[in-house]
């Protein structure tokens, strides 16, 4: 199996990667995919206690970018190396033409590795940017506001994206969609199984960047603003601007994972980016996998994915146990477990974990129960020193017994 | 006719909106949280006026009542099983937001199995529909157009009368208002609050009743009325009733208005667009004023000359 998809990461052979062993990168692949947008939202909800639930509009505007810049963009250079495409200047010649000027972009990407790796970078960079406009401009209504108008400002962003897409066909087609140039035209095995890899790479990439945004000050002032915005506003901090920060941030990050998306249908279209699959999805992994904690993302993430993937891959043979389509079992099954979880595992799967700060061994201090004599202190020794190293000694974790006097 | 079908159309679905948005801001009152499965109980409406008329053969206003006592139980259910359990729980405004939410999806794969059943079962157009054959027609009008607005039109007035004057009205406004101080005067909060979710429940599966009478319905319109409701309740205020009224039937109005004038005068292509314009009024009132016209209100009777409007219209008694 495992041979399989390194033939068809290493072959010419197209048709290697079947059976079981598509399923696993078919399963990496949305892995990937996921724990890029959960990985972001654990970073907001988890750390900072910002309830995006508008996951879904960053992640169609990765989808965008490929399809109304990329896509664009690709053609005029095409053109301009003297090959002649078909016109795509109106909206019908965009979308009618799509295909024929797909092919011949795919054939001149063939012999230029170079220049479809440029796109490739070309796509995510642009998507992160306009990710990050996207989120300042779909938080500005409601982010002085409290959690709740923003959770309701988001979701319905999330269909206003999906309208969009839908009407105005020089972003991506229309209803109809349309293809995309494959930018691993040039690649001679399976190109499904090269996007898995660029996919979960980045993912890994975009876990070291918020782990270490995590365990910085900063990591920590987001925790102080989920627990109590009121103190950090008292001392001084931009609550607002730091929420608006993060939110920004995060989009961007999630718009990667629809660029990805894109590569890998080589296809965009308004409906693969349904509110209820970019957004619900993720934040049941996150529930699951438990927020604030990075591992229990992963561990979320991957368990869902499976799952999923399994049931979808297997749909006829459940078919024959439901009277009616799985589709719709798919959502009794993310209702169930969303509301399961919050109810019987409101913690997830592994609790939360203590941001890890150089220097102060702060974890041992609140795990064991330090108790300090006070009376020792003040009334037996009267020493100043004494008292300095009392506190020390709280600062340490160094337990001091108490006296037995009673 | 005496009134354009246009304004028919609009009025219908203001009255329908306007008691979905009371229902959405008397659990916003209660529980504190907005309720993103309110818009699927009229999605529970929509499928019993459906039973009524294709599958039993009746008038669908007999499911009227049905509806009522169906959505009432659907929301105490759901508050027994869930809301209440994780209110105890100590969860906070976005735990249980995202409750509701997985109740509206669980509750739409329901309608959606249940309208499947229907179609395989009895061979029906169960999954797109329109019931406007099954009205019956009086004096002209279509009779859902007599029967949403008397309808929408009495209840709000029962509503007030109950909030004002009876004791469970006032007991319901004390708990919105202070749970605590409430239990301490003896109110049983427990069954004041079981009562608010009937009638919230109630309310929109009834409103949802309405609606297959004059606009096509589908499994998901129910989960996709949502919008409108949040955007009707938002431009009363959030947290007043009467604003709520209002609002709802300003956003109904304006919904269907907008979108069939921009047909007629700028392009078809205006049509599509139609859910953008309860998103432009969420947009708006959270830029302007995000207290809603609860705010313009209040920060009008603040003035000298809303003092003296008040006193004119016989709001503020002279001291």
């Amino acid at each position: 199996m495992l041979q399989d998809i390194a033939l068809g990461l290493l072959t010419s052979d197209v048709a290697a990667v079947t059976g079981s062993a598509r399923l696993i990168v078919d399963i990496a692949m949305y892995f990937g995919l996921f724990v890029i947008v959960a990985m972001a939202l654990n970073f907001q909800y988890g750390n900072a206690g910002i309830p995006n639930m508008g996951c879904a509009v960053q992640v169609i505007v990765g989808g965008f970018t490929v399809s109304a810049l990329t896509t664009r963009l690709l053609f005029t250079m095409v053109e301009a190396s003297g090959l002649q495409l078909q016109p795509w200047a109106t909206d019908y010649d965009w979308t009618y033409n799509n295909p024929a000027n797909v092919k011949i972009a795919n054939d001149y990407i063939q012999t230029n590795a170079m220049f479809g790796w440029s796109m490739l970078l070309f796509s995510l960079a642009v998507s992160v940017i306009l990710g990050a406009v996207i989120g300042w401009i779909i938080a500005l209504p409601a982010i002085r506001l409290r959690a709740t108008y923003l959770m309701i400002v988001l979701i319905t962003m999330a269909d206003a994206s999906q309208i969009f897409g839908r009407n105005i066909p020089a972003i991506s087609g229309g209803t109809l969609g349309m293809f995309i140039p494959n930018v691993f035209a040039w690649y001679s095995g399976d190109r499904t199984v090269l996007t898995a890899v660029i996919a979960l790479l980045i993912g890994l990439v975009s876990f070291f960047i918020f782990r270490t945004m995590l365990n910085s000050p900063y990591g920590r002032l987001m925790r102080a603003i989920r627990e109590n915005e009121v103190t950090v506003g008292s001392v001084g901090k931009n609550v607002v601007g730091i929420r608006r920060n993060i939110l920004m941030f995060a989009s961007g990050v999630t718009a990667l994972s629809g660029t990805l998306l894109a590569f890998y249908f080589s296809f965009v279209v308004e409906a693969n980016y349904q509110r209820a699959f970019w957004t619900y999805w993720p934040w049941l992994m996150l529930i699951l996998g438990g927020p604030g904690n990075n591992a229990g993302t992963f561990l979320g993430c991957a368990l869902i994915v499976a799952m999923r993937r399994v049931i979808i891959v297997n749909k006829w043979f459940l078919q024959e146990i439901f009277f009616f389509p799985v589709a719709y079992f798919e959502s009794v099954l993310l209702g169930l477990l969303l509301i399961l979880v919050i109810m019987f595992r409101p913690n997830g799967l592994i609790p939360e974990k203590l941001l890890y700060i150089p220097g102060i061994n702060y974890t041992m201090m609140v795990r064991e129960e330090v108790e300090v004599d006070w009376r020792g202190t003040t009334t037996v020794q009267r020493g100043f020193s004494s008292g300095i190293k009392g506190i020390f000694n709280v600062l340490g974790g160094k337990k001091t017994t108490k006296k037995e006097d009673e | 006719m005496l009134i354009p079908a246009i304004w028919l159309a609009a009025l219908v679905f203001a009255s329908e909106l306007t008691l979905l948005s009371i229902g959405f801001t008397l659990t916003y009152l209660t529980a504190k949280i907005p309720n993103f499965a309110h818009g699927t109980y009229a999605g529970v409406g929509i499928y019993v006026s459906y039973t009524f008329a294709k599958i039993w053969h009746l008038s669908p206003y007999y499911g009227f009542p049905v509806a009522f006592v169906l959505g009432g139980i659907f929301s105490v259910i759901i508050y027994k099983l869930i809301i209440g359990v994780l209110t105890n729980m100590g969860g906070g405004a976005i735990v249980l937001t995202i409750s509701t939410l997985a109740i509206q999806i669980f509750l739409t794969a329901l309608i959606q199995i249940y309208a499947y059943y229907l179609r395989d079962r009895f061979s029906t157009y169960a999954m797109m529909f329109l019931l406007r054959e099954d009205d019956f027609e009086f004096a002209g009008f279509p009779g859902i157009f007599l029967v949403s607005l008397t309808l929408t039109v009495s209840l709000v007035l029962l509503l007030h009368y109950m909030l004002t004057r009876t004791k469970i009205g006032v007991a319901m406004r004390a708990t919105a208002e202070d749970p605590e101080l409430a239990s301490v005067l003896g109110i049983n909060i427990n069954q004041i609050q079981l009562f608010s979710w009937f009638l919230t429940g109630g309310l929109a599966c009834l409103a949802g009743a309405m609606i297959p009478l004059w606009f096509q319905s589908s499994p998901q319109s129910g989960a996709a009325i949502i919008t409108s409701i949040m955007a009707g309740s938002l431009l009363g205020g959030f947290d007043s009733i009467y604003g709520s009224v209002i609002g709802g039937a300003i956003v109904g109005m304006s919904e269907i208005l907008l979108t069939t004038w921009g047909q007629a005068f700028i392009g078809v292509w205006v049509g599509e667009w139609r859910p953008i314009v309860p998103m432009i009024f969420l947009v708006a009132v959270l830029l302007i004023e995000p207290r809603g016209l609860q705010g313009v209100w209040s920060n009008f009777a603040a003035t000298q000359t809303g003092e003296n409007f008040r006193k004119a219209v016989g709001l503020l008694k002279e001291e």
